[in-house]
């Protein structure tokens, strides 16, 4: 009886495998504790109370499934401020690797260029900031103890915070693409060119982290609310 | 009533036991409390995991006398100064009931 509960426990709480493992192996530990304290020994109905006792499955895995995605949420808060300063590293690595390799743009181009890195800095500050208060947002709540209205719409400003970080991101290393393609223009293929075209990488891959976290926290949000509705 | 205070309870039967593992606060909060909150045990978990998450509780995983692993949970600083918060206002809303429905005034807090 006890694997079989065990078994729903750990399939109910597939959403985090990790959680999951940990989980079973600490419900297994109490729930074999409580039948070797039952006077009547390790019979089915010992273990048939034992389980009673602890609680349907799936209303448990649900009360996890909250905890889970609260954590989630605070990762996504901690991973938007890091993509942020990955994508500042780059940004300026690649802007010492111009000056170093004393690189400069056509006449023709200038103008253009200005007000490119007019938006790409406009943009950035935007993305910091916001994702600085989406982060300040987030650990400044209480973990809640259950999907309650007030948890669904601290998720859904944080959420909001985050896609207008994630957005503002995206416009910053767009515009870098485009003065990456700017400086580039004309340019025989070389080692060096790589140098630009590799940080240029680094700020897209940043930018997919950020999003993958949001992606990611929405589907779990939809999981919770699912287990807690059922 | 006992989920809103539910944080507090195995905050203080922790407090009471030292480090100890889910069952044993299970079984420490029904000592303590006289079997009076009968709660299904499994709700224990997700506020031991929950309270570890913010920082009042710490686990460490050991190896039981039956060969199990098991998570031991200790309170952080953290953890011992929440307690002691949420000790202080309990402590003042028990005064103010007490006041209320035994005609006992309730002590007054300097201004």
């Amino acid at each position: 009886m006890i694997p079989d509960y065990l078994e729903s426990l750990a399939r109910e709480l597939d959403f985090d495998r990790s959680l999951s493992r940990c989980v079973r192996e600490e419900v297994e530990d109490h729930l074999w504790e409580a039948v070797a304290a039952e006077p009547s020994g390790n019979t089915r109905q010992a273990q048939q109370r034992v389980i009673a006792n602890f609680g349907d499955a799936r209303a448990i895995a649900a009360q996890f499934a909250v905890v889970s995605l609260a954590q989630r949420t605070r990762r996504a808060g901690i991973a938007a401020v890091l993509v942020i300063a990955g994508d500042l590293v780059a940004m300026k690595a690649r802007v010492a690797w111009y000056a170093a390799a004393r690189w400069d743009i056509s006449d023709g181009m200038r103008a253009l260029r200005g007000l490119v890195i007019l938006i790409d800095r406009y943009a950035f500050w935007m993305s910091v900031i916001i994702g600085l208060g989406a982060l300040a947002y987030i650990l400044s709540r209480e973990i809640p103890a259950a999907f309650c209205p007030a948890f669904r719409r601290q998720l859904r400003c944080f959420s909001l915070l985050c896609s207008a970080t994630a957005a503002a991101l995206v416009v910053s290393v767009i515009s870098d693409g485009v003065l990456t393609a700017l400086q580039l223009q004309g340019m025989e293929p070389s080692v060096e060119i790589w140098v630009a075209i590799f940080t240029m990488a680094v700020e897209i891959a940043c930018v997919g982290i950020l999003l993958v976290h949001i992606r990611s926290m929405t589907l779990r949000a939809a999981s919770t609310a699912a287990l807690v509705k059922t | 009533m006992l989920k809103g205070h539910l944080d507090m309870i195995v905050l203080a039967a922790l407090a009471a036991a030292g480090s100890a593992h889910g069952y044993a606060v299970i079984e420490e909060i029904k000592r303590r409390s006289g079997g009076a909150f009968d709660l299904p045990e499994g709700t224990i978990y997700p506020a031991l995991h929950r309270l570890e998450q913010a920082g009042m509780l710490r686990s460490t995983w050991t190896t039981a006398d039956s060969g199990r692993r098991r998570r031991v949970y200790t309170l952080t600083r953290t953890g011992t100064r929440a307690l002691v918060e949420r000790r202080a206002v309990w402590k003042q809303f028990s005064d103010a009931i007490g006041g209320l429905l035994g005609g006992n005034r309730p002590r007054e807090t300097p201004a």
